[in-house]
């Protein structure tokens, strides 16, 4: 049987986010009508126009990382999530699903040469210092698989629980407990269980993740954009209108 | 035993060559090496010959000093150029993010927000500036009151 394949956005814990994650579906339909899409978001911010939009809606708490929650909660086999404040701006999106090839998950990379767009990229441990490798801002991911679905919701719990200071392992500095990264590096280089888990880098995968701030001439994909990010020029806090 | 040598690196100051940009490196008598950068003149204020300046001339050579200065000259002008292609890009970006924001205050407008027309939201969606913007805009609002009008809601 074919795997079911569709999108995970996630809209939780500012109002503003719920209205990225309109506009970020509406694009992805102006390159994809038949796009099969699943909104996660709080029950107070769900409208008639979010809900007419969505092929599925599940409701989520507010909080700030319920992204990785909605994840874990994806309807589809193959699920691409996109964080809310990016667009889509070009037809390529609707081949997203073959990038998953023979791996367990997919993502965008963390570089050296494109560090400069994170607060935080290099940070100590107790075995020195080291960098962030994978970017959490999408990801391509086989549900079909146990180890797939069990390291979701792992992602989720690990992070909720740092961000609770519920866990936190000795000799990390304590800002690193903001970043869903942190948790996503513990369980990708620290946790035996996931050391087998085939983790793959989207081809050029500056078009399928390009912050904006990357606007450097270094750090262009040789493709055309396909998903923009526009993290850190949009102020998340002000009502929009 | 202490001694001092001019580094290899030395580059014009000036185009006429009346100064240099050196580095005079000493090691005193129990090994420790310092290093100074030194701007050197042609001649002092009076116009005398100045000993330092011949004496890092005739160690490094001209024609060394005159490829240090041609491939630093090339280095800082493709220094420049890449600071002036990333303040563009920057703006660039700046210009961008001011344009995404600005859409989605035209999505909240009702009439936009719920407009059937997909094709011309999507225009809107991808207009270039806010001109652009503004003109599919006013297309669908003129669509929906035409409509709402036909149909007796307003």
């Amino acid at each position: 049987m074919e795997k079911s394949k569709g999108f995970v956005i996630v809209a939780s814990n500012k109002p503003n986010f719920y209205k990225y994650a309109v506009n970020l579906i509406e694009s992805i339909r102006d390159f994809h009508e038949d796009a099969q899409i699943c909104l996660v978001t709080e029950e107070r911010f769900i409208e008639d126009h979010g809900r007419e939009l969505a092929d599925k809606v599940i409701f989520c708490d507010s909080h700030y990382r319920a992204k990785l929650w909605g994840m874990a909660k994806s309807p589809y086999d193959l699920t691409m999530y996109i964080d809310a404040d990016m667009e889509c701006e070009h037809e390529d999106i609707a081949n997203v699903f073959d990038e998953i090839k023979d791996h367990d998950v997919v993502f965008s990379q963390l570089t050296d040469d494109r560090s400069y767009t994170y607060s935080e990229y290099y940070f100590d441990t107790p075995q020195g210092k080291q960098s962030f490798t994978l970017c959490g801002g999408v990801c391509l991911y086989d549900m079909t698989k146990p180890i797939v679905r069990e390291f979701m919701w792992d992602w989720w719990v690990l992070t909720r629980r740092q961000m609770a200071n519920e866990w936190w392992p000795r000799g990390y500095s304590e800002s690193l407990k903001a970043w869903d990264q942190f948790s996503l590096w513990w369980l990708t280089e620290k946790e035996d269980k996931y050391k087998d888990l085939n983790i793959g880098i989207f081809d050029d995968d500056l078009r399928w993740n390009y912050y904006n701030a990357l606007n450097w001439a270094i750090t262009r994909p040789e493709g055309e954009v396909i998903l923009r990010h526009y993290s850190s020029g949009l102020n998340k806090d002000e009502d929009i209108v | 035993m202490s001694s001092r040598k001019w580094l290899d690196n030395a580059f014009w100051e000036t185009s006429e060559k009346q100064m240099v940009n050196c580095i005079l490196e000493l090691e005193d008598d129990v090994g420790r090496v310092t290093r100074q950068v030194m701007k050197i003149s042609k001649t002092d204020v009076h116009g005398n010959a100045n000993s330092d300046f011949d004496e890092v001339v005739s160690s490094v050579s001209e024609e060394v000093i005159d490829k240090n200065t041609e491939e630093r000259r090339a280095r800082k002008k493709a220094e420049q150029e890449e600071e002036k292609q990333r303040e563009l890009e920057h703006v660039k970006a700046r210009k961008l993010e001011d344009l995404f924001n600005y859409k989605l205050e035209i999505f909240e407008i009702p009439e936009i927000k719920e407009t059937k027309n997909r094709k011309l939201k999507s225009k809107l969606r991808r207009s270039k500036n806010k001109i652009e913007a503004n003109l599919f805009a006013m297309m669908i609002l003129a669509e929906e009151l035409e409509r709402k009008e036909q149909s007796g809601e307003v």
